[in-house]
C-alpha cells in the first residue's frame, strides 16, 4: 500500500468518525418524539429476535428458580444455604406483586422488565407487554413497593416506561393523608450523589416530618390516588416565605425490579391500602 | 485487520455468540447493573482488527441499537460507542498485545469510558450519575473485563490471538 493510498484511508477514517459523530449529535438534538420514534422502529424490526430472545431469559429466569427450589428440597444443606436467599427473595417479590395484584381495585397486566446494558437503563425500561395485550401511552407502571413510571411508547409485543429516574418525570403527590401536596420529580442527593426524589411546590406555611409517607394525589388523571411514591427523609431547600422542597427516598427502584404491573385505564379508583404497609426499602 | 474470508467469518460466529450472550446469557447473571457487557466486548474485538473509520461505523450502529433500547437521550449511546470504538481502533497498537491483563484494561477501560460519555451527553448529569459512574459502572467494567478476557482465551485461536499471562 503506498503513501498515497495510506493518505486517502485515513482521510476516509476521519470522514466516517466525524460523519458518525455529526450524526449522534443530531440525534441527541433532535426533538424527544423523533428519537423515540426512531428507536420504536428499531426495537419492531432489527431487535423483535434479541428482545424474543432476552424474554425467553427473563422467563427462564422464572422457570429457574422454581426448579432450583425443588431441587434444593432434595440436595444437601450445604447446598440449600448456598442458594436458598436468593431463592427466597424472588419467591418474595413473586409472592408480593401476586399479592398486590389480588388487592388492587383497578384492572391491571402484569409484565417483565427487559433490562438493558447502558447507564441510563432505568430511567427507561422495556417491557415484555405491548399494544396486544391491552398497554397504552400513559397507562401507570407499579411495582409491589410503589410507583415506578408510566408508559410512554407502546409497540404491538412491547412498550417503555419511563420511570420516576427520568429527569422529566413528573407526578402528582400528597403526604399520606392528602393534607400537603405538591410535585415529585427526580434529583440527587448533594453529598453522595444518590438518586433520590424531590417533592416541589409544598406551600412555605406546611411542613412534612421526616418518615412521612408520600403518594399519588390522582390529580392530572394519570395516576390512581394511594400509589406509594417514597418517604420523607428532610429538607433539600426552602425559598423563603414562598415554598420549601423536600427530599424523597423512593419507595421503588426501577434498576432492580424485574416484575412489574401495568394499570390499565381508567385510573381513578384509589389503590391505597394495595401496597406493602413499610414500602421504602 | 481482518483479512480472509475465513477469518471474517469466524469473526462473525464470535460476534454473533457475543450477541447471543449479550440477550440470553446476561438476564442470567443476576444484577442486571453490573452484568458484563458482552455488546461491548464483541465491538471492542471488531475494532482492534478493523481501520478507524469502520470501528466508528460499528461503534455508531452498537450504540444506536443501544439508544433503542435505552431511549432516555437518544443519540448518547451512539454517540459514546463511536468515540469508544474509534479510540480502540487507533489504540491497537498499544492494546493489541498478548498480555491478558492488558486486555482485560482495555475492556475495562472501554466499558468505564463508554459510561462517562453516556452520562455526560444524556441530559442526566447530576441525577445519580456520580454514583452510577463511581459504583455500577466500575463494577460492571470489572465484570465486562473478565468476560471479555474469557472470551478472548476461548476464541483465541478463532481470532488469532496469541496471549500470555
Amino acid at each position: 500500500m503506498g503513501f498515497g493510498s495510506d493518505r486517502s484511508l485515513s482521510r476516509r477514517d476521519t470522514g466516517l468518525f466525524l460523519l458518525c459523530v455529526g450524526l449522534s449529535i443530531g440525534a441527541l438534538s433532535a426533538p424527544r418524539a423523533w428519537g423515540e420514534a426512531v428507536a420504536a422502529t428499531i426495537q419492531q424490526t432489527v431487535l423483535v429476535p434479541f428482545l424474543w430472545l432476552q424474554e425467553r431469559a427473563e422467563e427462564a429466569k422464572t422457570s429457574r428458580a422454581t426448579v432450583i427450589k425443588l431441587s434444593t428440597e432434595r440436595d444437601s444443606a450445604a447446598y440449600a444455604a448456598q442458594f436458598l436467599p436468593a431463592l427466597r427473595a424472588e419467591n418474595q417479590r413473586l409472592r408480593q406483586l401476586l399479592g398486590l395484584g389480588q388487592r388492587l381495585t383497578v384492572s391491571f397486566l402484569p409484565a417483565e422488565v427487559l433490562h438493558q446494558s447502558l447507564p441510563t437503563d432505568g430511567q427507561t425500561l422495556v417491557l415484555s407487554a405491548g399494544s396486544k395485550n391491552g398497554v397504552q401511552v400513559f397507562d401507570p407502571v407499579i411495582s409491589p413497593y410503589g410507583l415506578l413510571g408510566v408508559i410512554r411508547t407502546v409497540g404491538p409485543d412491547r412498550s417503555v416506561a419511563m420511570t420516576w429516574a427520568h429527569p422529566e418525570f413528573r407526578a402528582s403527590a400528597f403526604t399520606e393523608g392528602g393534607t400537603v401536596y405538591g410535585i415529585v420529580g427526580a434529583t440527587s442527593e448533594p453529598s453522595t450523589g444518590k438518586l433520590l426524589l424531590e417533592l416541589r411546590g409544598v406551600a412555605y406555611r406546611d411542613s412534612i416530618p421526616e418518615g412521612t409517607r408520600v403518594v399519588t394525589s390522582g390529580l392530572g388523571g394519570v395516576f390512581p390516588p394511594g400509589i406509594p411514591v417514597g418517604t420523607v427523609v428532610g429538607v433539600a431547600r426552602e425559598e423563603a416565605g414562598w415554598e420549601r422542597t423536600y427530599l424523597v427516598r423512593p419507595a421503588a427502584n426501577p434498576a432492580s425490579e424485574e416484575h412489574v404491573l401495568i394499570l390499565k385505564a381508567p385510573h381513578t379508583g384509589s389503590v391505597t391500602g394495595a401496597f406493602i404497609e413499610d414500602s421504602t426499602r | 485487520m481482518i483479512g480472509t474470508r475465513a477469518e471474517r467469518n469466524r469473526m462473525l460466529v464470535v460476534l454473533l455468540i457475543l450477541l447471543a450472550l449479550q440477550f440470553y446469557v446476561r438476564p442470567l447473571l443476576g444484577y442486571p447493573r453490573i452484568a458484563p457487557d458482552f455488546l461491548l466486548i464483541g465491538l471492542l474485538i471488531y475494532c482492534i482488527r478493523s481501520r478507524p473509520g469502520d470501528a466508528a461505523l460499528a461503534g455508531f450502529a452498537v450504540g444506536l441499537v443501544s439508544d433503542a433500547l435505552t431511549p432516555s437521550s437518544f443519540g448518547a449511546g451512539a454517540l459514546a460507542n463511536t468515540l469508544v470504538a474509534y479510540l480502540a481502533a487507533w489504540g491497537r497498537a498499544v492494546f493489541f498485545a498478548d498480555n491478558l491483563l492488558v486486555n482485560a484494561g482495555f475492556f475495562a477501560i472501554g466499558l468505564w469510558l463508554r459510561d462517562l460519555v453516556v452520562l455526560l451527553a444524556s441530559s442526566t448529569a447530576g441525577h445519580g450519575a456520580a454514583a452510577d459512574l463511581l459504583l455500577w459502572s466500575t463494577l460492571k467494567a470489572l465484570t465486562t473485563a473478565v468476560a471479555g478476557v474469557m472470551v478472548l482465551v476461548i476464541f483465541r485461536r478463532w481470532l488469532s490471538i496469541r496471549l500470555a499471562e
